[in-house]
């Protein structure tokens, strides 16, 4: 019997520059990678609506033809609708934009006024104490000065977005066949682990894709029926928002928990109570997520050791900034356990040697692929 | 249309599926379910001589095969006599789709040999979503295990009938 060995420190370190170099070049080419991992999420989705329409009968090549086309009508409807009322709402959102920010400044300021209150010793650093500058000429300014390069940067992704689509499909129809052809070309001898690692690989992928969909509806639901609770307003839009936002870990959490307490803030300026209790929800919400949620939905698919992922993250966002903040977990996740397998096969003489005996074999009689 | 990965298949479907109806394993599956199932198959072609699987490796899924002969060589003697080799449409190493137990014999292709594998983690899912086709599979797979059991009780030398 061949035992099958735990990974060595050197194999976690070479896991560890391997996802360095992974996120550094994803980095550059950002363009490919983005509209790649959204159709992985996409294909992972939308997979289970194949087979079942397989299962009804209908030919694979159909049933990926169709499911892909279902959901880009459906994208197109959606875009066509959307597209005349966010026209119309446009210009009221430097207006919406800046009374929010003020919100938050104001908000601020009085928080910081009340705690100068009841700690004197903060009454000589004040932060917020120029909360009443100009915000609106800041907006202007921003807008004058950033705008343009925000919609360049749009119409240079818009080419590699459009790339999404058929990314999809292509996972859709010939995903299976792909993955057939790759283990095809692997010889005999590692043919078992590389089925393995692929298995491995696709449900490391699928479980944290799948798991992070699962995660923002969990997060949606409860942030949603709390705000609602408080009385904010749009609490749907803000916890869908919030919960996205919360893909990019602790930076991002930050992110949409500023976002819901300025919209409070801005509903309730003469409450801050209800502020303070949006702080209360959204903290309990991180709490549930971390400790209920993530261990159901993502956590399971991943099994990367806690003090390793938050290693990871730092060396990540140190590697590729916010980009490497987002990818770190799937990559690290996806190259620890190729390096697992890779490692088995090295390390595995018997494996070694009937593959030298095989290609000895072939020499031997080379007429038969 | 045609898809411009169309080079990714090398056999049209049809000869293909018409092929897997005639391997034991997959006799009672219909058209629509041959095609799930092959899905789930890879191909691999062995020299004569070359080993497809050894004594004490961790078996990862069965063997069917499509072409040649594979020859079986066991450290269990019981093994060895009852099974010495396999032809087309047999199939070996079905004990892999339950547990990860290790491989009980060595398995050498005897002659050129072209066989299908059928992968444990791959069949589990097929089970997870098309228990119908899984246990036409399953059901064919107990009927041979039956098969070896009273070989091996009555030492018959050849495949009873059930």
């Amino acid at each position: 019997m061949r035992e099958e060995s735990q990974p060595s420190v050197l194999t976690w370190l070479l896991v560890i520059l391997a996802t360095c170099l992974i996120l550094f070049v994803f980095q550059k080419i950002l363009w490919l990678v983005v509209p790649g991992l959204l159709a992985l999420v996409l294909y992972y989705c939308l997979q289970p609506l194949v087979q079942m329409l397989v299962r009804a009968g209908v030919r694979h090549g159909t049933a990926a033809k169709l499911v892909a086309g279902a959901l880009f009508a459906a994208t197109a409807i959606t875009l066509v609708l959307l597209l005349p009322l966010v026209t119309a709402r446009a210009s009221t959102w430097k207006a919406v934009t800046i009374r929010y920010v003020q919100g938050g400044l104001d908000f601020a300021r009085k928080t910081e006024e009340a705690l100068a209150e009841k700690f004197p010793a903060l009454q000589k650093s004040s932060i917020f104490g120029n909360s009443e500058l100009n915000v609106n000429s800041i907006s202007g300014q921003f807008a004058e000065k950033y705008l343009g390069a925000i919609l360049i940067q749009f119409v240079h992704w818009l080419p590699s977005l459009l790339l999404m689509p058929y990314l999809t499909y292509f996972l859709l129809n010939d995903g299976i066949r792909f993955k057939k052809y790759l283990i095809r070309s692997v010889p005999n001898a590692f043919f078992e682990k590389t089925l393995l690692l692929f298995d491995r690989i696709d449900n490391s992928l699928q479980s944290f894709f799948v798991g992070m969909l699962k995660l923002t509806l969990l997060d949606t639901i409860c942030l949603g029926l709390g705000l609602a609770v408080i009385g904010v307003s749009s609490p749907l839009l803000l916890g869908l928002i919030a919960a996205v936002l919360a893909w990019v870990p602790y930076v991002g959490s930050a992110a949409g928990c500023l976002l819901v307490v300025t919209v409070a803030a801005t509903d309730f300026p003469n409450q801050p109570a209800l502020t303070y209790s949006c702080i209360v929800l959204f903290l309990s919400a991180r709490l549930l997520d971390d400790f209920v949620f993530m261990p159901l939905t993502v956590g399971r698919g991943l099994h990367i050791h806690p003090v390793l992922s938050v290693l990871m993250l730092f060396l990540g966002a140190a590697v590729a900034g916010p980009t490497g903040l987002v990818l770190v977990l799937p990559v690290v996740g996806v190259v620890a356990v190729a390096a697992d397998t890779f490692g088995q096969i090295v390390t595995d003489h018997c494996l070694r040697a009937r593959f030298h005996e095989a290609r000895q074999l072939r020499r031997k009689h080379p007429a038969v692929r | 249309m045609k898809s411009p990965f169309a080079f990714l298949s090398n056999l049209s479907e049809e000869p293909r599926i018409q092929a897997l109806k005639g391997l034991t394993l997959f006799r009672e599956l219909s058209a629509r379910e041959l095609r799930e199932v092959d899905e789930l198959l890879h191909e691999r072609t062995y020299q004569k001589d070359e080993v497809i699987f050894d004594e004490g490796d961790v078996g990862l899924g069965l063997f069917i095969i499509v072409s040649g002969r594979v020859k079986i060589l066991s450290s269990h003697t019981s093994l060895q006599e009852l099974a010495p080799e396999f032809h087309r449409g047999d199939y070996f190493g079905e004990m892999a789709l339950f547990d990860k137990a290790q491989r009980t014999a060595r398995a050498v292709a005897a002659e050129p040999t072209q066989i299908v594998a059928l992968f444990r983690t791959e069949f589990f899912s097929l089970l997870e979503r098309d228990r119908g086709v899984a246990a036409k599979i399953l059901f064919e797979l107990a009927r041979t295990v039956c098969a070896r059991s009273r070989q091996l009780i009555t030492g018959e030398k050849h495949n009873p009938s059930l």
